[in-house]
C-alpha cells in the first residue's frame, strides 16, 4: 500500500446496529458516522458525516426479517455513497446473505435472485464481501469480487464442548442438504451422525420425514444453516423424540425466525434453540425462553481486521476468536 | 392484438397493468409475485416469456425498495428465462427526485415530522410558519395551543435572545441551536414520530444528535446513478418511463429510455376543462419547474407566472424559511399551477396560498405524479388548491377517496400506445409532440 496508512472505517446500516457496535468495539474503533432513514414516499436517504476518501471501508448490513428489501437498498446506496466519495475499498460484511435461498433455476423462469444481489453489490460499487455460512458455498461464484465465506462453525464447536461435557451427543442433519456441514462437526467432535430425510412440496412448508441413523437415550442436536419458519425443525424435533432421543437441540447459524417461528419453537419439543447474533433476534428472547444466542461478532471483526491488514482469513475456517 | 408480446405486471399498480393490457387486447402474464415470510420477494412467471418481447410495469409509488427490488427480480427472471428483450415500463421512475434534494448550509436534507393536526385545524403553512414581514401568524401561535404554540414561544424567545448575546454572528446562530435542541429533547414532545422526513420541507433536521466530523461537510448520498445501474444490471434493455424529474436522468442509462410527457394530457385538461382557459394563467411553482410550465403556457398561447422560493435565510435564525415571491400578475385570474411531482404537496399548497393573497380567483394545480405521501391529502384538502388533477402513474384510489379535490387522468393509452410503438419499432416521438 501506499505512504499514507489508510484505516478502517465501519459504516453500519440500519438492520443490525448492535453487532455493527460489538465489531465496533472488538476492534476497538468507532463507527462511522451516518444516517440512512426514509423519506414519507419511502425512498431511503444515506447521509455520510465523514470522509472516507481513500479509506477501507466496511459496510455491515445484516438483513431483518421484513425489511429485506429495503435493507438491500439501503446497503446498495451506502456502497454506491463511499464509491462516489472515492473510498479505496468497499468491503461488504453480510452475516445473512440475503436472496441466500434463491440460488438455483429450480423451475421454468425462476429467479436466480442470489445472483441478481451478487450483480447488484458489484454493480453498486462493492469491491469484496464477507459474510457468513452461505446457504450454497457455490454462490461465491456468482461474484466477480472475492467473497469471503467465514464459518460459524468453530463457534458452535466450542459452544457444544461448554455445553456437552460428557453426554452421548449425535450430530443430526434436518435435511439432506446440510448432511455435509452436520458430519463435519460431528466429525471434529468425534460424535455419531443421523441424517432427517424430508420431502418439501412447496416453499415455507413441510412434507412427510424419515430417520436414517440412530439417535435412541441420546442427547440429539440438529444443526442447520438457517431456521426461518422453523416447520423444519419443529418437525425434526418430533421425528427424533419419536425415535427415542433423550433431548433434542437445534443449533443454527441465522436465526431469522419469521412469521410463526417463535410460536412453533415454544410448542415444539426442543429443549434449546441455539442461533448466532448474524440476524437481529429483536425481543425473541423475551419471547422465546428456549432461545440461546452465540456471539459471532469476533470472527467478524477478525475477518475484518485481517483483510484490512492483508493477513490470510482461512485461521478463521477453524478457529473462533475468543 | 399484438403478438409475441408479454406485458408483465408488478404489485405497485396493477389497475394501470390492466388497462394497458386491455387497450392492446392481450392478457397479462400470469405470475406469482409475493413474498416469503422473512420478507424477501418471491416471483415465478408461469407463462413462457422465450424469444418474447417483454415489458414489465412496475411504478415507484408505495413501498418503493419493495416494488424496486421485485422489479428487477423480475426482470432477471425473465432474461434468465430467455426473453428476447425487456423493457421495463416504470410510470414513475424511483429515487428520481433525490437528485435535487434541497441542501441548508450544512449540507443535509432539511426535514419535517409528521404532523398530526386533525383534519379540522389544519394548517398548510409550514410548522413554525415562516415569520417573514406581512405575512399573517398561523391558528397555532394565535391560539398558543399544543405543542405547536409552545415550542413556537419557545423559539420566539430564542430569536430575541439571540441579538443579546454580545459578539457576531457566529454566537448568536449556536445558542440558537442549542436551544432548539432543548425543545427537541423536552418529554412533552408527541411520542408518534415516524422516522419520516420529506425533501421539500424547511423545519427540522431528522436527527438532531446527527453531527458530521468536525471539518468534513456531511452529504447526502444520491441513488440516481445508482438505480439507472441496478436495472441495467438486472437485464433491463430498455426503460419506458414519464415525465421525469430530470431530463438529464436519461444520461444515466447506457440502454435506451422513452421519457413519455404528461403535458399533452395536462394540457387537454385545460382546454377542456378550464372555462376561458386563455385568460388564466399558468403558474410554476419553482423555478426548476419553470420550463415545464412555459412549454404548456406557450403551446396554449396563456400568461406565465413564477413563484420563487427564496431559500436564503435574512438571518442566521431564519435558516429554516423559505420565503416565496411571486413573479407575474395573477390578480383576479384563474391560476394553473403545473408542476411534475406532489409528495407531499408542500410545494404547490404554498403556493396556492399565495396566488390566492395576490388575488387569484380559482388556482387548479396539475401535477404528472401524485405520490401525495405522508399528510399530503389533508394538507392539500385544507389548502387553498381548488381542484387537483393527477395522472395515475401511481395508484389514485385511496388518494380519491380520501380527497375531493382531487382528478385522476388515465395514462393508460399513452403507455400502451408506446409500447405497440417499440413492440413494432415504430417511431415514439409522434408521442412527444403536444402542439
Amino acid at each position: 500500500m501506499g505512504d499514507m496508512a489508510n484505516e478502517i472505517k465501519l459504516l453500519s446500516g440500519n438492520s443490525h446496529p448492535s453487532l455493527a457496535k460489538a465489531v465496533a468495539d472488538r476492534l476497538g474503533i468507532e463507527i462511522a458516522k451516518t444516517m440512512s432513514l426514509n423519506y414519507s414516499n419511502q425512498e431511503t436517504s444515506v447521509t455520510v458525516g465523514e470522509s472516507v476518501r481513500d479509506e477501507d471501508v466496511f459496510i455491515l448490513q445484516s438483513t431483518a426479517p421484513n425489511n429485506i428489501n429495503d435493507g438491500v437498498m439501503e446497503l446498495l446506496i451506502m456502497i454506491h455513497a463511499c464509491r462516489t466519495a472515492s473510498a479505496r475499498r468497499i468491503t461488504a460484511v453480510i452475516p445473512n446473505f440475503p436472496y441466500a435461498r434463491q440460488d438455483k433455476k429450480d423451475k421454468s423462469r425462476a429467479p436466480i435472485s442470489a445472483k441478481l444481489m451478487a450483480n447488484m453489490l458489484v454493480t453498486a460499487g462493492c469491491n469484496h464481501v464477507i459474510t457468513m455460512d452461505l446457504h450454497a458455498s457455490q454462490i461465491q461464484g456468482f461474484f466477480n469480487v472475492p467473497v469471503d465465506n467465514l464459518y460459524a462453525e468453530p463457534s458452535v464447536l466450542r459452544w457444544i464442548r461448554e455445553n456437552f461435557t460428557d453426554e452421548d451427543i449425535v450430530i443430526v442433519s434436518p435435511d439432506a442438504g446440510g448432511a455435509k456441514r452436520a458430519t463435519s462437526i460431528a466429525d471434529r467432535l468425534d460424535r455419531g451422525f443421523a441424517l432427517i430425510h424430508k420431502e418439501r412440496p412447496r416453499p415455507n412448508v413441510v412434507g412427510r420425514m424419515v430417520l436414517v441413523g440412530d439417535v435412541k437415550d441420546k442427547v440429539a442436536i440438529l444443526v442447520d444453516d438457517m431456521a426461518d419458519t422453523c416447520g423444519t425443525l419443529a418437525k425434526a424435533a418430533q421425528v427424533l423424540q419419536d425415535n427415542g432421543a433423550k433431548e433434542v437441540v437445534a443449533i443454527v447459524t441465522h436465526g431469522i425466525l419469521s412469521g410463526d417461528a417463535i410460536n412453533i419453537l415454544n410448542n415444539s419439543c426442543l429443549s434449546r434453540i441455539v442461533v448466532t447474533n448474524t440476524v437481529p433476534l429483536g425481543d425473541k428472547q423475551d419471547q422465546c425462553k428456549k432461545l440461546r444466542v452465540i456471539d459471532v461478532s469476533p470472527t467478524i471483526a477478525e475477518a475484518i481486521r485481517r483483510t484490512h491488514n492483508g493477513e490470510s482469513v482461512s485461521f478463521l475456517f477453524t478457529h473462533a476468536p475468543v | 392484438m399484438v403478438r409475441n408480446i408479454v406485458i408483465l405486471g408488478g404489485n405497485s399498480h396493477p389497475k394501470l397493468v390492466d388497462s394497458v393490457c386491455s387497450i392492446l387486447s392481450i392478457p397479462p402474464c400470469q405470475r406469482i409475485l409475493s413474498s416469503f415470510s422473512v420478507g424477501e420477494s418471491r416471483c415465478e412467471i408461469k407463462d413462457s416469456v422465450r424469444g418474447k418481447d417483454v415489458y414489465i410495469i412496475q411504478s415507484g409509488g408505495g413501498k418503493v425498495n419493495d416494488h424496486f427490488m421485485e422489479l428487477c427480480i423480475m426482470i432477471s427472471a425473465c432474461k434468465t428465462g430467455s426473453a428476447k428483450r425487456v423493457t421495463a415500463v416504470l410510470p414513475l421512475f424511483p429515487y428520481s427526485r433525490q437528485p435535487d434534494i434541497p441542501y441548508n448550509k450544512a449540507g443535509a436534507p432539511l426535514s419535517k415530522q409528521p404532523s398530526s393536526v386533525p383534519n379540522g385545524s389544519y394548517t398548510f403553512d409550514s410548522v413554525p410558519a415562516t415569520p417573514a414581514p406581512g405575512i399573517p401568524k398561523s391558528a397555532g401561535l394565535a391560539n398558543g395551543n399544543g405543542l405547536d404554540g409552545l415550542s413556537k414561544r419557545l423559539k420566539g424567545a430564542t430569536i430575541a435572545e439571540a441579538p443579546a448575546s454580545t459578539p457576531p454572528v457566529i454566537n448568536g446562530g449556536d445558542t440558537y441551536f442549542k436551544k432548539v435542541e432543548e425543545v427537541e429533547s423536552t418529554p412533552t414532545q408527541a411520542p408518534s414520530i415516524v422516522r419520516a422526513f420529506t425533501t421539500h420541507d424547511y423545519e427540522k433536521q431528522p436527527f438532531k444528535n446527527f453531527q458530521a466530523k468536525p471539518g468534513y461537510k456531511q452529504w447526502v448520498a444520491q441513488a440516481g446513478t445508482l438505480v439507472a445501474d441496478l436495472l441495467t444490471c438486472s437485464g433491463a434493455d430498455h426503460i419506458i418511463t414519464l415525465d421525469l424529474h430530470d431530463p438529464q436522468y436519461q444520461g444515466f442509462f447506457d440502454v435506451p429510455v422513452d421519457n413519455l410527457y404528461g403535458r399533452p394530457l395536462l394540457k387537454m385538461y385545460i382546454q377542456q376543462n378550464i372555462p376561458n382557459y386563455k385568460d388564466a394563467v399558468v403558474v410554476s411553482p419553482d423555478a426548476g419547474g419553470a420550463k415545464r410550465a412555459t412549454a404548456i403556457a406557450d403551446s396554449l398561447n396563456m400568461d406565465f407566472a413564477l413563484i420563487h422560493k427564496e431559500r436564503r435565510p435574512t438571518k442566521i435564525t431564519d435558516r429554516q424559511n423559505a420565503t416565496m415571491m411571486l413573479v407575474g400578475d395573477v390578480s383576479g385570474r384563474v391560476c394553473v399551477l403545473v408542476d411534475d411531482l406532489a409528495d407531499t404537496s408542500n410545494t404547490i399548497t404554498r403556493a396556492a396560498k399565495l396566488l390566492k393573497k395576490e388575488g387569484a380567483t380559482m388556482v387548479y394545480a396539475l401535477v404528472t405524479h401524485g405520490v401525495l405521501s405522508g399528510d399530503a391529502i389533508s394538507r392539500i384538502n385544507a389548502s387553498a388548491i381548488d381542484k387537483l388533477v393527477v395522472t395515475n402513474s401511481v395508484p389514485q384510489d385511496e388518494h380519491r377517496r380520501m380527497c375531493p379535490k382531487l382528478e385522476v387522468l388515465d395514462i393508460a393509452p399513452a403507455f400502451a400506445e408506446s409500447i405497440r410503438r417499440v413492440h413494432h419499432g415504430e417511431s415514439i416521438s409522434v408521442l412527444f409532440q403536444y402542439e
